[in-house]
């Protein structure tokens, strides 16, 4: 008889499973296991910090891909990447214009992964351009900034202008050639402006032509400033994708 | 006013349930595979081809040609057809204030959601597109005098006349300036009861006599000013306008989504051509060249 109540042995897969999923820590942090049935997948999503950005269950035409082509998610996937990106290039430049060049020479050089991470802040960059682009022809050609979502459609037009200016300020942080006229090409455009022309384009430069103090603003700017701002705008353009009832459906 | 947007909500018929999905799995799982796939296209992109990094800034040595970052080179190509102040700042003010606003003039709920919700978006789509790309490409190719250059060069080929080139008489249609330069403006003076109009066209005062003004206001170069705002604003204007008349008369407009619809194609039509003609055709002393020919000298 008692060899009938003995509990099967555990074969070795299983031994690792609970090895790594049920032990103490891991259920501190997760405190349920993988969310197996529809109540705790529902839940999995409302309580997940992360996660509670989406509502629970979405309309299946949504999870199309052809419906939306995944753009504004990946624009703000692009954020999240510059940053991460970006935070690690502050380690090693110093926006002064006797270091810059020099700080982004030696980041392509000595440091291990430099040249790598730089390409990527860069080619992120111009790709979160032309998502943020085509996320807005997305939005127009469904017909989806029309009634409630009129201010959605403007906030998401705030954020291209952010977007713009970001890459804009990132560019002469390199001082380089290329980052020097192009700015100075740039701020000329701002400066030929009726009116506050002049006033503002001395606002942005911190002088008559791009110099350190150009740099140091356009800096500060590119790596607090803006991101703060659009960070803000962003919170609001997601919060009212939720409040005005998800994404756009045929009435 | 207020509740338009709570009433839009309020109409919506409650969603069934069957229609639904749930976010975990079936939406997490696309965001996650497809942050993956652009996560390893821009590792392999980065680790193909590397961020310029060009000789350290110099203020004392210009690149020719120099340029704005890509996205701004659809304003410095502006910048070569009409006034600064305009190309720079004015219209493209102007196109986000209006792209911001077309939600509140298109108000209309119906069509939403849908891919080209109308029964002629395919159509007004591709014309729009289409068409605003010929025009911007055509006015480029104008305004840089390619078609002089390919009109002698056609004819001098074909043995009619070794020696042709453009007429004097045609000077006036060189290109944008020609208004400005090519038309003998000293002999355009009339007088009106015995007064003489414009005796000069560049000094037309505006200023009142016996008062001082901003010098700007006193005297109006009008040649320039027809050639430098007067007609390229007139074409940002007129041409759309023409458009939605043109496609009216075709019985493609019925709402004001679809003339949302045409004019929005244009605009990113004109957007792309302008883009790509700075970045890619503009060589030197911003002359259009092909691509291959472009070579960035240090003056």
């Amino acid at each position: 008889m008692a060899n009938l109540e003995r509990a099967p042995r555990k074969s070795f897969n299983d031994l690792i499973y609970d090895l790594i999923f049920k032990n103490y820590v891991w259920q501190s942090i997760f405190r349920t296991g993988y969310p197996n049935t529809p109540r705790n997948q529902m839940l999995a999503v409302a309580t997940n910090v992360f996660l509670h950005l989406h509502p629970t269950r979405i309309h299946r035409t949504h999870v199309k891909i052809t419906h939306t082509y995944c753009l504004g998610g990946l624009s703000f996937f692009m954020f999240l990447g510059l940053t991460v990106t970006g935070v690690l290039l502050m380690f090693y430049y110093v926006p002064s214009i006797e270091r810059a060049y020099q700080d982004i020479q030696e980041l392509e050089a000595n440091v291990r992964f430099g040249q790598l991470l730089r390409n990527m802040h860069r080619w992120m960059a111009h790709a979160m351009i032309i998502l943020v682009l085509l996320h807005m022809m997305r939005v127009f050609y469904t017909g989806a900034y029309k009634p409630p979502r009129e201010f959605n459609w403007v906030v998401g037009v705030v954020l291209f202008i952010l977007t713009l200016l970001l890459s804009f300020t990132g560019y002469l942080l390199p001082w380089d050639q290329l980052a020097f006229w192009a700015i100075t090409v740039g701020t000329t455009m701002v400066g030929s402006a009726p009116v506050l022309g002049d006033e503002s384009k001395f606002l942005l430069l911190g002088g008559f032509s791009v110099g350190p103090n150009a740099l140091i603003r356009f800096y500060t700017l590119h790596v607090i400033g803006l991101p703060l701002v659009i960070s803000i705008f962003m919170a609001v353009h997601f919060w009212r994708v939720r409040r005005d009832g998800g994404l756009a459906r045929p009435l | 006013m207020v509740s338009r947007a709570a009433a839009a909500i309020r109409t919506r018929p409650r969603r069934e349930r069957e229609q639904e999905v749930l976010v975990w799995p079936d939406l997490v799982f696309i965001e996650f595979i497809s942050a993956l796939i652009f996560s390893i296209a821009l590792m392999v992109l980065s680790a193909m081809v590397n961020a310029p990094l060009l000789n350290r800034a110099d203020p004392d040595t210009t690149p020719n040609p120099s340029k704005a970052p890509w996205y701004f080179l659809n304003l410095q190509e502006l910048l070569l057809h009409m006034e600064p102040a305009w190309a720079g700042v004015i219209v493209p003010t102007i196109a986000l204030v209006l792209l911001a606003a077309i939600p509140y003039w298109d108000r209309d709920t119906q069509g939403q959601g849908v891919w080209f919700g109308t029964k002629f978006a395919g159509r007004l789509t591709v014309f729009g597109f289409t068409a605003a790309t010929l025009i911007t490409s055509l006015l480029i190719i104008w305004d840089g005098s390619l078609h002089v250059v390919w009109t002698e060069n056609i004819i001098r080929g074909l043995g009619l006349n070794s020696d042709f080139s453009w007429p004097g008489g045609l000077d006036w249609f060189r290109n944008l300036r020609g208004f400005d330069t090519g038309i003998p403006w000293e002999s355009l003076g009339f007088t009106i009861g015995g007064f003489t109009m414009f005796e000069d066209w560049r000094a037309i005062p505006l200023g009142i006599p016996g008062t001082t003004t901003d010098p700007w206001l006193l005297n109006l170069n009008f040649p320039s000013f027809l050639s430098q705002q007067i007609i390229p604003v007139a074409t940002m204007v007129g041409l759309p306008v023409a458009f939605v008349v043109f496609c009216k008369m075709l019985g493609w407009i019925q709402t004001r989504r679809d003339i949302a619809l045409l004019i929005f194609s244009a605009f990113i039509g004109v957007y792309l051509t302008t883009t790509i003609v700075g970045t890619a055709f503009r060589g030197q002393g911003q002359d259009l060249k092909p691509p291959w020919d472009i070579v960035v000298l240090e003056e």
